[in-house]
């Protein structure tokens, strides 16, 4: 469209002579961003008075009641909605965190050679009363009816440093006379590292006659060739001889034999 | 220290630091509060409409995604606000024409009264006149800044429509004022 005509247009609407026709013509003009409102000068006029009608201020109950919202938000808001990854690791609270972590840290160091090296009696102390505590509890659960209960029992003494003579005999029972094979089984485990204690090595020894389970021959067939316990061939070839024994395992106690002699 | 835009806020209150809407609300106060006002002409009733814009803001902020603006948001809440508020109150608007006298009697009193700036009042009665969506419209131009194209967004038009129906909308408010004036 010529610039003449929509500046014949613009004049002929200031001048309040368009008609219907060229006031659909402004319209389209106006849609398409070649007028501008401003252009218009009665509308222009009244769109600065609207601009310049006076916005009230609103009381200050407003304010009062918006605060009153914001709190009850925010007390209804739990804290475990309000972490994120992106907060923990934000830029303003870094610094912060770091500074709060660090000063924890050397705390943390300090408190420890403060106790390396005035309160290691205490902690020896300590250390006793757990280690008898976890003793006690292993005894008492090696009587509990449930196999995986006992099962638990003989996995305790793994985590003591140095059991007790109560706790290798509470073991060396357990394989001769616990009913279930897999407590029987961890028990002689368990064993395996007192085994070189005197009275340890002589009750496995006397206890392999007593086993009627092939796994547990085989497996006190196997320590005793591990432990080179020479004093051992008499037993094992009790069972090598009883006619009871599979074939398989006097095979594997023959081998064992034979690795002692 | 530089201002925190309003979307960078707006995303703060999302992820769960909701004192700083507080920073919003003292932005916008006035403006949701002219928009209201001048729609109903009710102080009381603009200011539970500006808490209820924000009460629906920390309602819904988990649904601020922060790539639109967040003025444009917050006045597409504001406009919701305002047709809940006038469908439930079903604020009768009659006819401009009908009842000239007795508005013009009631308004002219306030002109007289507040003897400021006549034509200004007169313009304002104008707008009282107007239908609702045509106020609302010319009232969001103002407070949006003549941002026609965010308009358009929330009007789910053009900007090119938006500027039409803004020119529709001042056109029949010239010609309201007119007849106003001739009564004057």
């Amino acid at each position: 469209m010529e610039v003449e005509r929509i500046q014949e247009l613009i004049a002929k609407y200031n001048a309040m002579t368009a008609d219907p026709s060229e006031l659909r013509e402004i319209e389209q003009l106006i849609e398409r961003g070649i007028i501008d409102i401003s252009d218009l000068v009665e509308l222009h006029a009244i769109e600065e008075g609207i601009e310049s009608l006076e916005t009230p201020v609103p009381s200050m109950s407003l304010d009062d009641k918006f605060h009153a919202m914001l709190q009850t938000e925010k007390s209804r808001s739990r804290p475990s909605t309000l972490f994120s990854w992106k907060s923990l690791f934000s830029a303003e609270g870094l610094i912060p965190k770091l500074s709060f972590a660090s000063v924890l840290l050397m705390l943390g160091v300090a408190g420890g050679m403060f106790l390396r090296n005035s309160d290691q009696e205490t902690i020896k102390g300590l250390t006793e009363e757990v280690s008898d505590m976890k003793e006690m509890m292993m005894l008492t659960m090696l009587e509990k009816e449930s196999p995986t209960e006992r099962l638990k029992a003989v996995s305790l003494t793994e985590e003591m440093d140095q059991a007790s003579k109560k706790v290798t005999t509470a073991l060396l029972q357990t394989l001769n006379n616990d009913e279930n094979v897999n407590v029987r089984l961890a028990a002689l485990d368990a064993l395996r590292q007192y085994a070189q204690q005197g009275e340890v090595r002589e009750a496995l020894i006397r206890s392999i006659t007593k086993q009627d389970s092939p796994l547990v021959q085989i497996a006190l067939a196997e320590l005793m060739a591990a432990m080179q316990a020479k004093s051992s061939v008499k037993e094992l070839q009790k069972i090598v001889h009883d006619d009871n024994t599979p074939n398989e395992v006097k095979k594997k106690i023959q081998e064992s034999i034979e690795v002692l002699s | 220290m530089e201002q925190l835009s309003d979307n960078a806020l707006m995303l703060k209150v999302k992820d769960g630091d909701l004192d700083r809407l507080g920073l919003l609300f003292e932005r916008y106060k006035r403006p949701l509060y002219g928009f209201f006002y001048n729609m109903s002409k009710d102080g009381e009733l603009a200011e539970d409409l500006v808490q209820n814009v924000f009460f629906r803001i920390l309602k819904y902020r988990y649904l601020f995604r922060g790539d639109g603006d967040f003025k444009t948001w917050m006045f597409h809440i504001a406009r919701n606000v305002s047709h809940d508020n006038f469908k439930k109150n079903k604020i009768r608007h009659k006819d401009p024409i009908e009842d000239w006298e007795d508005h013009i009697r009631d308004d002219n009193d306030r002109v007289t009264s507040i003897q400021k700036d006549e034509e200004l009042q007169l313009l304002s009665m104008a707008m009282d006149r107007l239908p609702e969506e045509k106020r609302e419209l010319l009232l969001m131009s103002k407070y949006q800044d003549k941002k026609y194209k965010e308009i358009g967004d929330m009007l789910g038009c053009t900007e090119g429509a938006v500027k039409v129906k803004v020119f529709r909308a001042l056109q029949d408010l010239k010609a309201v004022y007119k007849q106003l004036e001739k009564h004057m």
